[in-house]
């Protein structure tokens, strides 16, 4: 058992291998009333084509591993929710583009709540009957979100920003690619990527690690451990497109703009990460001139804000609101950025904005759910678990600077959502 | 983490509008005197950890409107350079609130302008949002002639005639007149909120408090049927039942976790599972208007089918009650939002807000207590009061 202490938060994480090959990470919280359990899998909508030891490619239909995720509720007795519903746990799950995740959070009946998540994820029970009769409420889900201009802007972003990356596809398929996934495709996948060699249980808050290490040796099954691989692909370094526009109902036309670049993994994406959300943060957050000015002008209003979006093959940061000229606001801001690089931010300001960020990540060590999140990120990023507010700690005004060089203002994608019938043009 | 936040309860009166208000709340965590912009606002909260400072207007529990100033700050024992957080928040909250930026007796015009311009985009962006403009359209017909029927930051055409003047009235009338709960939550004594506040709130002259009752949702003689269009694919559909006789809300709220407030539902397991009708399909209890909504989403050719799916697992409590294994999971359910509660310093501010006019006000082991006191009976004769007052759907344009 590994033990790694922050000097930061003044906490212990634990760290080990169980004999399944599954890698867990616990963090118990003296104070605190709620334990967070979140069972994660290397297995995202991003992965739709891959190969088991070195084998041939299998291609995947769009939104299996949000199917998937689903359909693992199911069993042939009584399904998780009705489990869960006995012991009074919130449960749910959750796909991303990277990964898929099972999760519960309780006050009482932890030992019971942890065999329940740790059965139903390593017993899946896929019938034609079952996957059909899931389809139409996953076609609901899509159309909620096709509706939904705030999450259309994003994903048409992505689109333009990727050429070939499969993050440019949405996280659960179409009407149309989910009509082709069997119960043959489900269990394909599941045994590919629902490997112990891929899988991370991070656990936080009020139990006992003993308990949890018990637990683990008797329910996580022995299976041979894969070696699971998704497709390389070979993303230009150049946008895909520079301009993505739709028209939806939408008071204003919103935006988002993000700016490509290539991607890196473990403590280099970590370290991109948070020197992206200062340097932005400097340069178009609240504290901003710009954002002073183009507020002021009415280009601009509170709903704007900046960030970084990364996960695995890929990181941006991006600038997003509403605007009633958006291509003007990307004019700006590729202004601002060249004038930033001849005349780089103050050392007060980046001072200021490192404070605020760590800060923030001080915060994410405030509830179980919160904690467990943020394991469960470091263990499917293979970093630390306290990699990211050490980064942040120890970031320095020249690395900030390094990123600022490397930015290319040029390389970005502008998407817009505006009103139907040229309503705000 | 620790929160402070005022809440101040203030009557919609006529002659100063619900968007005076609003735009007055805008204005006070925008800036003030000491610092007088936004930029330098934010540039003062980056320094103090990422502390946050913003303002809401709401519909309060009680027929009145909810004017919220929230504060978020790090425990002390965070600070790299031993910082009082707590009161540098508190200290902050009080300039803002007390002395605000203002010309001429009134607030100052550019913030105002600026800030009507953002309420109005904030109003105007509701459509954005196609489950948020499905609650605001259904409660002009759900509380048709209540202080609920619009919203509580008023419209757009009030937006439009906000000047720094009536603003600033609203302003002075909420200071004046409106009842203050100060909630503080976290991991500190609070000693020296609760000090700095004191010493400055009672330097406001104070009169004719607004006065909190609650005041049930009048069921109309029919049942009002609304459609409404706009670009979309799925359908949205809103069912309000109201119990103006209602008085065990303990039993009602179980009722509402039972019928769609939980993963082992009636709704999730009827009509979402068996009948795979829609992804989302869930119910919530007003307790202080005795109003349980039902809300799903939906294929436009399924409205009725689901409108009546719903209605059928009503009657069927209404007819039968509801099963021994029902009430339990709904008490576990319960019992573990009960439990986490503590854990979260916003979770233990609604909660205790949410009781203000209560007789008494329970702890969280009290309240857990109440629930476990409702049977199947109580259940029985909840459902029973509750009638169908609206059905307002939202979909596409016709075909």
């Amino acid at each position: 058992m590994e033990k790694i202490y922050s000097d930061i938060i003044k906490e212990t994480c634990l760290k080990y291998t169980s004999e399944s090959g599954v890698t867990v990470f616990m963090l118990p919280m003296k104070g605190y009333s709620a334990a967070t359990a979140q069972f994660s899998v290397r297995f995202g909508s991003q992965d739709n084509r891959f190969s088991v030891n070195g084998g041939e490619f299998m291609d995947i239909p769009d939104g299996t591993a949000h199917y998937l995720e689903h359909k693992l509720f199911e069993s042939e007795e009584k399904d998780a929710f009705a489990l869960f519903a006995q012991t009074g746990a919130f449960c749910n799950a959750g796909t991303s583009f990277d990964y898929t995740q099972y999760y519960f959070s309780c006050a009482d009946n932890f030992t019971k709540n942890m065999e329940i998540l740790l059965d139903f994820v390593q017993d899946p029970y896929f019938t034609p009957e079952n996957v059909e009769k899931e389809r139409g409420i996953i076609g609901q889900e899509i159309t909620m979100y096709r509706d939904n201009p705030g999450w259309r802007v994003f994903t048409n972003l992505l689109e333009g920003l990727y050429s070939v990356n499969p993050v440019r596809n949405d996280i659960a398929g179409s009407v149309e690619s989910i009509a082709q996934i069997t119960d043959k495709t489900l269990y394909d996948c599941y045994n590919a990527y629902y490997n112990p060699s891929n899988m991370f249980l991070c656990v936080a808050g009020n139990f006992d690690p003993d308990e949890v290490v018990r637990i683990c040796g008797e329910r996580l099954k022995k299976r041979p451990l894969l070696s699971v691989k998704s497709a390389p692909f070979d993303e230009p370094a150049a946008v895909n497109k520079k301009r993505m526009i739709s028209e939806m109902t939408v008071a204003k036309p919103i935006f988002e703009i993000g700016f490509k670049h290539p991607a890196v993994d473990g403590i280099k994406e970590t370290e991109n990460y948070i020197c992206y959300n200062i340097l932005f943060d400097i340069m178009f957050g609240g504290v901003s001139d710009f954002f002073r000015r183009m507020r002021e002008i009415g280009a601009l209003n509170e709903e704007f804000s900046v960030g970084v979006f990364s996960g695995r093959g890929h990181l941006f940061p991006f600038a997003r609101g509403e605007s009633p000229d958006p291509d003007h606001v990307l004019e700006e801001i590729q202004k601002e950025i060249a004038r930033f690089k001849k005349n780089p931010p103050s050392r007060e300001d980046f001072n200021c904005i490192k404070r605020s960020t760590y800060g923030a990540l001080i915060r994410d060590f405030n509830s179980a759910d919160a904690v467990a999140s943020t394991l469960s990120e470091a263990a499917l990023a293979d970093t630390a678990p306290f990699a990211t507010i050490d980064t942040a700690a120890a970031v320095t005004y020249e690395k900030m600077l390094e990123k600022l060089d490397e930015l290319d203002g040029e390389n970005s994608c502008i998407s817009i959502i505006k009103g139907i019938k040229g309503e705000n043009q | 983490m620790n929160r402070i936040e005022l809440y101040f309860h203030t009557d919609y009166d006529v002659g100063i509008s619900r968007a005076d208000y609003a735009t007055a709340a805008y204005i006070l965590t925008d800036c003030c005197r000491k610092i007088p912009s936004y930029s330098a606002l934010t540039r003062h909260l980056a320094n103090l950890y990422d502390a946050g400072l913003s303002s809401v207007t709401v519909h309060g529990n009680w027929n009145n409107r909810c004017t919220a100033i929230r504060g978020r700050i790090l425990d002390n024992r965070y600070a790299l350079d031993g910082e009082n957080l707590e009161a540098e928040m508190c200290g902050l909250i009080a300039d803002c609130l007390l002395d605000p930026l203002t010309e001429n007796g009134v607030f100052a015009k550019d913030v105002t302008e600026l800030m009507k311009t953002e309420l109005i985009d904030t109003i105007d962006s509701a459509v954005n949002d196609k489950s948020t403009y499905a609650i605001l359209n259904a409660n002009k017909t759900v509380y048709v002639g209540e202080a609920l029927e619009l919203p509580a930051s008023g419209t757009h055409e009030q937006a439009e005639k906000v000047t720094p003047e009536s603003a600033y009235a609203a302003y002075r009338k909420m200071l004046e007149t409106a009842r203050i709960e100060i909630f503080a939550a976290g991991c500190s004594e609070f000693s020296d909120a609760e000090r700095i506040l004191t010493e400055n709130l009672k330097k406001i002259p104070r009169g004719n408090i607004c006065k909190l009752s609650a005041k049930h949702s009048p069921l109309k003689p029919q049942t009002a049927y609304v459609s409404d269009r706009l670009p979309m694919k799925q359908a949205i559909v809103r069912m309000a039942f109201k119990a103006p006789e209602l008085t065990d809300w303990c039993a009602a709220s179980m009722l509402t976790v039972i019928l769609g407030g939980m993963t082992t539902s009636r709704f999730f397991e009827n009509i979402r599972e068996k009948q795979s009708l829609c992804y989302y399909c869930s119910s919530v209890f007003n307790r202080h208007r005795c109003v349980l909504t039902a809300y799903a989403g939906v294929e436009p050719k399924n409205i009725e089918r689901v409108q009546k799916a719903i209605l059928a697992e009503l009657d069927g409590i209404r007819e039968n009650g509801v099963t021994d294994e029902e009430i339990t999971a709904a008490l576990l359910d319960l019992d573990n939002q009960f439990s986490t509660m503590s854990d979260s310093a916003d979770s233990l501010i609604v909660f205790y807000h949410g009781q203000l006019t209560d007789e008494k006000i329970l702890n969280i082991e009290e309240y857990r207590e109440r629930y476990h006191a409702v049977t199947s009976e109580r259940i029985r004769e909840a459902a029973r009061l509750f009638s169908l007052d609206t059905v307002y759907t939202l979909s596409g344009e016709e075909e």
